[in-house]
């Protein structure tokens, strides 16, 4: 045991402090995936001139693997855009490209599940387009793509041991410099795994339980 | 930036280190076709002992799944190259070392098998029980029924979804560069460090991992798609 209170207890400010960038990160890029995925989601719907740009934009995000991703933003995006200048920028919008991706296609399949004929009544009832979509489409659509939100937002926070890679100091980077000074990865490195996987866990155990929530609250059958 | 982006697309680099690269890709297919088949096996094998009639082993089933399922591949991966060849070793008195190859397919495998266990399990409970039944009372052994009635319909069902952990398995394959399996992001973080030109390789490694899943996707569900109606029908 003495291992585990030298490794791992003694070592909890720093495994903290990664935790918490961890979060940061994660929660970043889950809201930038969000905003990301909407707009792809409606430049593909109701823009027609850029409809292919947004596919295109939508299956390059989708299909190319987000270790891909994070290191061409990490070392290509600031010679071609001059940006992300941090590696935590690199880190969280990598991950938001690769969600917004299945978002974009989440939010898709709910906004051609809204009935035709609610959108009309709303038109007819003398709503604008942009209110048709704020106040009868979205909120539906949210309350029929919030459990696809919580898996996406647990695949963000798998995703996000990734960033380690570039340097940003999360959990998984603490944990490896631990490792890297004490040279002993048995305790340290199961711990960190079993943080992850409770982690993820809750997150999507509470996720769930949250969305089933607000679907049974407001009058859709929980799934 | 127009500069930076006809270098980001120049594909002199790329085509140079053509042979190089295109062993390495030859690794992510290892990786994927190895990982698949342990993560299909030990998939099934985790569904049966979730339905299975023994409370314990059901747990045991749920165990697996609910660990695999929720830790990240890269910590997966990297606690299974560091971490379980020293388990090992202090159980059996020796030193003992994974080949990176051998750790990258034994954690993806696991990994998966925790999603594929959970469709396959979503599949076998969608088998009515009636047909199971049926199957009983003609004299079948539990185990035909398993082969003949359950899996054969379960395989159609579970389809459409197992594509798609398919794609995802693939698209996992990249992080194994990290413990030195010599992949396709391996030899591109080598070629870059000797030619000193990060943007056409990693967009080309980008552009080639996109063009190689879209197509494959894209195929594979029309197939799988089209063969599904021709056995329904």
């Amino acid at each position: 045991m003495g291992n585990w209170e030298r490794l791992v207890w003694n070592q909890r400010h720093l495994l903290l402090d990664g935790l918490v960038v961890t979060v940061e990160i994660c929660l970043i890029a889950f809201a930038a995936a969000i905003l990301g995925g909407l707009v792809l989601c409606l430049v593909r719907l109701y823009v027609r001139p850029l409809r292919q740009v947004a596919i295109a934009l939508i299956e390059f995000f989708r299909a190319t693997p987000i270790f891909v991703q994070l290191l061409w933003v990490n070392y290509v995006w600031p010679e071609l855009f001059g940006w992300p200048g941090s590696f935590f920028t690199a880190g969280w919008v990598a991950l938001a490209l690769q969600s917004s991706g299945y978002l974009a296609e989440t939010f898709r399949a709910g906004i051609e599940a809204v009935p035709r004929g609610q959108r009309e009544a709303g038109l007819s009832a003398g709503m604008s387009h942009p209110l048709v979509f704020r106040r009868i489409v979205l909120p539906q659509v949210l309350l029929m793509v919030a459990p696809s939100l919580v898996n996406q937002f647990t695949v963000i926070v798998k995703s996000s041991t990734l960033v380690s890679v570039i340097t940003v100091q999360d959990l998984m980077f603490q944990s490896q410099k631990i490792v890297n000074t004490w040279l002993d990865p048995i305790e340290i490195l199961t711990a960190t795994a079993a943080i992850y996987i409770l982690v993820v866990f809750a997150v999507s155990a509470l996720g769930k339980a949250l969305a089933d929530l607000l679907r049974r609250r407001y009058g859709l059958a929980a799934s | 930036m127009s500069a930076a982006l006809a270098e980001a697309l120049n594909p002199a680099v790329f085509w140079e280190y053509r042979a190089i690269l295109l062993k390495g890709l030859a690794f992510n297919f290892y990786v994927f076709a190895c990982a698949a088949a342990a993560a299909l096996i030990l998939g099934l094998g985790a569904a049966l002992l979730r339905v299975n009639r023994w409370r314990a082993l059901r747990w045991a089933g749920t165990l697996h799944v609910e660990i695999f399922r929720n830790a990240p591949d890269y910590v997966m991966v990297v606690w299974i190259h560091f971490v379980l060849p020293l388990l090992l070793g202090l159980a059996i008195g020796r030193r003992l070392e994974f080949p990176p190859f051998l750790s990258a397919v034994i954690a993806l495998g696991l990994v998966y098998s925790g999603y594929f266990a959970e469709t396959f399990r979503a599949g076998i409970q969608s088998i009515p029980l009636g047909q199971i039944e049926a199957g009983r009372a003609c004299g079948m052994p539990e185990r035909l029924i398993l082969w003949r009635v359950i899996l054969p319909q379960v395989v159609r069902r579970m389809l459409p979804e197992a594509v798609n952990q398919f794609v995802s398995l693939f698209k996992a394959t990249t992080i194994v560069s990290l413990i030195a399996v010599p992949d396709l992001m391996y030899q591109v973080s080598m070629v870059t460090q000797q030619e000193m030109r990060p943007l056409p390789l990693y967009t080309g490694a980008a552009l080639t991992y996109f063009a190689i899943v879209f197509l494959a996707a894209s195929l594979v569900r029309a197939a799988a798609e089209r063969w599904r109606q021709k056995v329904y029908a």
